[in-house]
């Protein structure tokens, strides 16, 4: 039976959701704030409602949503990645008002969602852990219990706010002088932020690969993994290219982790998609570090890689449908890369162009190629939501194919108005440790010359504007 | 046959040309551009032409060096050393030839001594064949260049410039030779330099023959220019008495005041039984056929006056200035006071001047010396700066007699005796402090320049910076053809234009329409490459940013009357002459003004007070803009 299903999402996750809701024969309902009122989720979904002016905050609105859904009459509601997608409340709201929220329960997300509370369960179930406190006392003799572990497993250890994530709310202690300094500071930054001030420490793993698992779990019982993803290349803690799966070559070490992760998400009872995150040291030991209890942005590489659509099982899974097929089932092949192509400058400190209007938009197409996009030509970089134009996912049957082929996309692409990431992406598509699959979480800082590259590559934009002014004052001006 | 491939040492080149039988050809492509298309011919079509070129064999390609520099940076949006680069690719075995002014280098006054050698360096490696020349024959203003171009292991060929009169001997020219090879040595080809295309093919002969005589060993290039429609004759008689190599250009492009046609020079000396060494006549051909068709877009750009000159024998005006002069009359509204100017006044200057040649700098001195004394009545009553300079001595010594006195009281005042002892003699430009200056355009470009930018730089300061922001924001230009790039009139909806991107992509741009807003905007709508784009463009912009007269010139003179001094063209001020508060009357000289090569006295209309002055020195203004302000004595 045809059922409504309400995207609580804006931007390129909104419009993969709303795909798979279509694919399944249910009609899609968006919710937009007046900024977005041109934004293509609007026009793509089988129907759209008004929340309000925004920004932002009604996207974030918890009783909105839940008045736009009822309003609709939609049945269940996705929240996508970010905004309320990770907030314990926003499930349990729908959980009180029958709606059906595709994610795990609230309380699987509360649980999750506190680190500390998440080491807990992990570490009673032996999962390996980087070795930690749990929240660290208020006051003086928090500070003290600091010093101690900091002399115990020695520095750098990254203090971390207990409901942070994203890579938001995490300092790198060096030595025991930072440490009482920045512990206050810490804590007062994290009750701004996430209006709960309690922080812990972790020991520092150096250059570690970031590794993560998928996981989908059903309502019967059964939990499954899709394999690993790399999203070691990253600044300040935010992914900027995801592969799958990792480049390690010990396959037997990679089966190890995925079935560690299966045993993660059981001992927390998990359910529906989520990816259990661990860091992976130069000696190959590895160490969890959190699970995430949404669809990820860099979703689309595991997908690529299993023929699995993942968004089209977390709706099954949430409507109690066990899972269609088993472990044996998964069976990923070749490899896929994921850059996302965002209207900012990698040499500004990656400063996002707000405000600029896509004057040429001109993207890429063929084998093994899939493009997640909100953008279009005439699209103006919103100043109040995230500056994301495209997810380009490539999936090759090696990975010299799939890098050639992140390459020749990249080339294709022709955008005018806002600087964007390509000319980054096509660097770093040319570096050698990147195409010998060798990178891991130091690789931007040691690679800075992947910040140099030619402001415009391609000329076709700057000779339209001359051509344009011959024709507008009818000489050239610049040859009279 | 012997063709002489880029990359051969210099001694083996000139011993290759020693031992000739025939004789080689330097197709002038620059110099056919300069005399007779202004400066203008696309590197678009010198691409268009290269592999016909490079399969022709010539013993160089004149392409770089001249005014071109200047007009490739200025009117053709190219850089200079890119459009080495992109020739180099796609012809790998053809020597580059340049033109150099010695110490004036490519522009039109002296350089420093370290200004000098670096820009030579950067060149040479492109440039393979360096012909040199100073417009006085002073053989030290060409040394620097000499040595550089020596160090490089690139091919000097210094220059005698040639002209005609009494003092103008064969023992003159040989004795000339012999200052220039003591300081070269003898690995050298040494150039006549007929900038003009002057003197009879007898007397050319007769000049070859005794240079000849007594350089047997030095290989000798004749350069003309084909004014006077004859300049076959010499080059026929050039190499019957013994020149080794001479200029000619493609005919699909020759004109009156360049290079005669190369096939013609091959045929007419094949009948004296000469054959040109390493030349593909099928190749001299097929790249007229190539490029004829080109032709067309560049016709705003020849000479005002169809025809050839023989009277060139008496004004002597040196072909590449030719076109420039004809325009600058053209535009001046004088052009029907030529034939006065051309055939009485130049002449009479050129004699007055001590009879040098008539050539860059030179050349633009007698003539803006000569339209001065007729237009302006009094002759020189307004005297150009770089006339002063030259009585003064800076560019070198006269070389056969000093103007009379009378000259020397009119251009340098009343105590010009005095000014001559104090300011007198061979000007020494000090060296430029080169980080300073690499500093300086790092900050007006905001970033770091390259060395060939800071040459650019060096050369034409306020032009290259305009140039390098133009790239910067238009992009690499020189793959659009002339018909886009000089298109007049704007172009048809639908007009499809396909080029080449520098990256060498294919792209094609369809003209869409141009809306008007109610607000004066226009949007003009280009599809490029399938996905449509629109530029907008505001009404006010439009006046400034071509370069229009917001006033006419009518207004300029007028409102000068009333004492506002305008600039009357866009040009660079080179000097304010008046300071404020300074009173002046009418015909007093207020500021010069540079356009091209040509210097031009802006003149007091109004007697009175300067109360207030708009420009200063090195300003590039366009017309209309204000210079100074003049009040009524009161």
């Amino acid at each position: 039976m045809k059922k409504k299903i309400l995207v609580a999402n804006r931007g390129e996750i909104a419009i993969r959701l709303i795909r798979a809701i279509q694919e399944l024969g249910h009609a899609a309902v968006a919710v937009y704030e007046t900024p977005d009122e041109m934004s293509r989720h609007i026009r793509i979904a089988d129907e759209a409602i008004l929340l309000g002016d925004g920004p932002r905050s009604d996207y974030l609105n918890i009783e909105k949503i839940i008045w736009a859904a009822k309003k609709t009459g939609a049945i269940a509601v996705h929240p996508g990645y970010g905004f309320l997608a990770e907030n314990p409340f926003f499930a349990k709201a729908c959980e009180m008002e029958d709606i059906i929220f595709i994610g795990p329960s609230s309380e699987i997300i509360t649980n999750l969602g506190n680190k500390v509370t998440a080491r807990k369960i992990m570490s009673d179930a032996g999962i390996p852990m980087v070795p930690g406190t749990p929240n660290l006392s208020q006051g003086k003799e928090g500070v003290e219990e600091a010093l101690t572990f900091g002399s115990e497993y020695g520095y750098p250890v990254m203090l971390k706010a207990t409901c942070g994530g994203g890579g938001r709310g995490i300092r790198r202690i060096e030595n025991d002088q930072e440490m009482v300094g920045q512990i206050p500071m810490a804590r007062s930054e994290a009750l701004a932020a996430f209006n709960d001030d309690s922080v812990y420490l972790e020991k520092v793993v150096l250059n570690p690969k970031h590794v993560e698992v998928q996981i989908l779990a059903d309502s019967h019982g059964n939990t499954l993994h899709l394999g690993t993803r790399d999203c070691s290349i990253q600044r300040r803690n935010q992914k900027l290219v995801e592969i799958a799966p990792s480049m390690i070559e010990d396959q037997g070490l990679l089966d190890k982790i995925c079935e560690t992760a299966v045993q993660a998400a059981e001992a927390s009872n998990y359910f529906n998609a989520g990816t259990v995150e661990f860091l992976l040291d130069s000696d190959f030991n590895y160490y969890f570090l959190e699970i995430n209890t949404r669809v990820q942005v860099e979703h689309t590489v595991t997908e690529m890689i299993t023929g699995i659509d993942i968004v089209r099982n977390q709706i099954n899974l949430a409507f109690g449908n066990p899972l269609s097929f088993t472990q044996e089932d998964v069976k990923p092949r070749g490899h896929a890369i994921e850059v996302r192509i965002n209207a900012e400058d990698p040499k500004n400190d990656f400063m996002p162009e707000g405000g600029k209007q896509v004057s040429v938009y001109r993207s890429t197409g063929g084998f093994g190629v899939r493009l997640d996009g909100f953008v279009y030509q005439g699209y103006v970089i919103p100043e109040v939501y995230d500056s994301l134009l495209v997810k380009l996912t490539v999936h090759g049957f090696t990975w010299d194919e799939t890098v050639g082929r992140l390459r020749r996309c990249l080339q294709n692409f022709a955008i005018r108005g806002p600087k964007t990431t390509i000319p980054f992406y096509e660097n770093i598509a040319s570096e050698k440790d990147f195409l010998s699959g060798n990178f891991d979480t130091s690789y931007i800082d040691t690679h800075p010359h992947i910040f140099l590259y030619d402001e415009d590559s391609s000329e076709v934009g700057k000779l339209a504007r001359l051509i344009a002014e011959i024709h507008y004052r009818k000489e050239n001006p610049y040859a009279a | 046959m012997t063709r002489i491939n880029q990359g051969t040492p210099v001694a083996q080149i000139v011993e290759t040309l020693r031992n000739a039988e025939g004789y080689y050809i330097t197709n002038t492509a620059r110099d056919l551009s300069q005399s007779d298309f202004k400066n203008r011919i696309l590197l678009h079509t010198d691409l268009m032409a290269a592999p016909a070129r490079e399969r022709a064999g010539y013993f160089s390609l004149e392409i770089t060096g001249g005014a071109s520099i200047h007009v490739d940076i200025l009117r053709k949006q190219v850089n200079p050393f890119l459009k080495l680069r992109k020739l180099r690719e796609a012809m790998p075995n053809t020597m580059f030839q340049t033109l150099c002014r010695g110490v004036n280098l490519f522009g039109y006054r002296p350089y420093p001594q370290n200004v000098i050698r670096f820009t030579v360096r950067e060149f040479a490696k492109f440039v393979d064949v360096w012909r040199t020349f100073d417009f006085m024959n002073h053989v030290p203003n060409m040394l620097a260049v000499f040595e550089e171009v020596a160090k490089a292991g690139k091919l000097n060929e210094p220059c005698i410039c040639f002209s005609t009169g009494p003092e103008h001997t064969d023992d003159f020219y040989v004795a000339k030779a012999g200052e220039i090879i003591e300081v070269t040595g003898r690995d050298i080809v040494l150039c006549i330099k007929n900038h003009g295309g002057l003197g009879t093919p007898t007397r050319i002969g007769q000049l070859v023959d005794s240079l000849k005589q007594k350089y047997p060993d030095i290989p000798l290039h004749y350069h003309g220019h084909n004014t006077d429609g004859n300049d076959l004759g010499r080059i026929i008689e050039a190499v019957k008495n013994g020149a080794t190599i001479v200029d000619a250009a493609d005919s699909a492009f020759t004109g009156f005041y360049g290079p005669p046609p190369i096939l013609s020079v091959v045929q007419s000396l094949k009948e004296f039984g000469y054959v040109a060494e390493g030349l593909d006549e099928g190749a001299v051909i097929e790249t007229s056929e190539v490029i004829r068709d080109e032709r067309q877009y560049y016709d705003q750009f020849e000479s005002q006056i169809k025809g050839f000159q023989p009277t060139v024998q008496i004004h002597k005006l040196p072909g590449g200035a030719m076109g420039s002069s004809l325009e600058q009359a053209s535009k001046g509204g004088f052009l029907d006071k030529m034939p006065d100017i051309l055939h009485k006044e130049l002449p009479r200057v050129q004699k007055e001047l001590g009879n040098y040649w008539s050539v860059t700098p030179g050349s633009q001195i007698l003539w803006t010396t000569a339209v001065s004394n007729v237009i302006d009545g009094e002759r020189y009553g307004n005297p150009s700066g770089d006339l002063k300079n030259l009585l003064l001595g800076k560019y070198g010594p006269f070389p056969f007699y000093k103007p009379d006195e009378w000259i020397y009281e009119k251009v340098l005042g009343d105590d010009w005796v005095t000014v001559l002892e104090e300011e007198g003699g061979v000007e020494e430009v000090e060296n430029m402090d080169l980080a300073l200056e690499r500093y300086d355009l790092a900050e007006q470009l905001g970033v770091e320049p390259t060395d060939e930018q800071l040459i650019l730089y060096l050369q034409h300061p306020n032009d290259a910076v305009e140039f390098l922001k133009f790239e910067e924001k238009y992009g690499r230009v020189y793959v659009l053809s002339p018909a886009v790039f000089f298109h007049k009139g704007g172009f048809d909806i639908g007009d499809k234009l396909a080029f080449r991107d520098h990256q060498g992509k294919e792209h094609m741009i369809e003209i869409g329409p141009s809306p008007v807003t109610d607000t004066g905007e226009t949007s003009v709508y280009l599809t490029v490459d399938h996905h449509q784009s629109s530029f907008t463009f505001k009404p006010e912009v439009t006046l400034s940013e071509a370069g229009e007269a917001v006033l006419s010139k009518e207004e300029i003179i007028d409102l000068a009357k009333a004492g506002d001094v305008r600039s009357p063209f866009g040009g660079n001020i080179v000097e304010i002459s008046a300071d404020e508060g300074q009173e002046v009357l009418v015909g007093d000289r207020v500021a010069i003004m540079e356009a091209m090569k040509m210097q031009t006295p802006i003149l007091c209309e109004m007697s009175g007070i300067v109360t207030a002055i708009f420009a200063k020195k090195g300003d590039a203004l366009k017309p209309g803009d204000r210079i100074l302000k003049i009040d009524q004595d009161e």
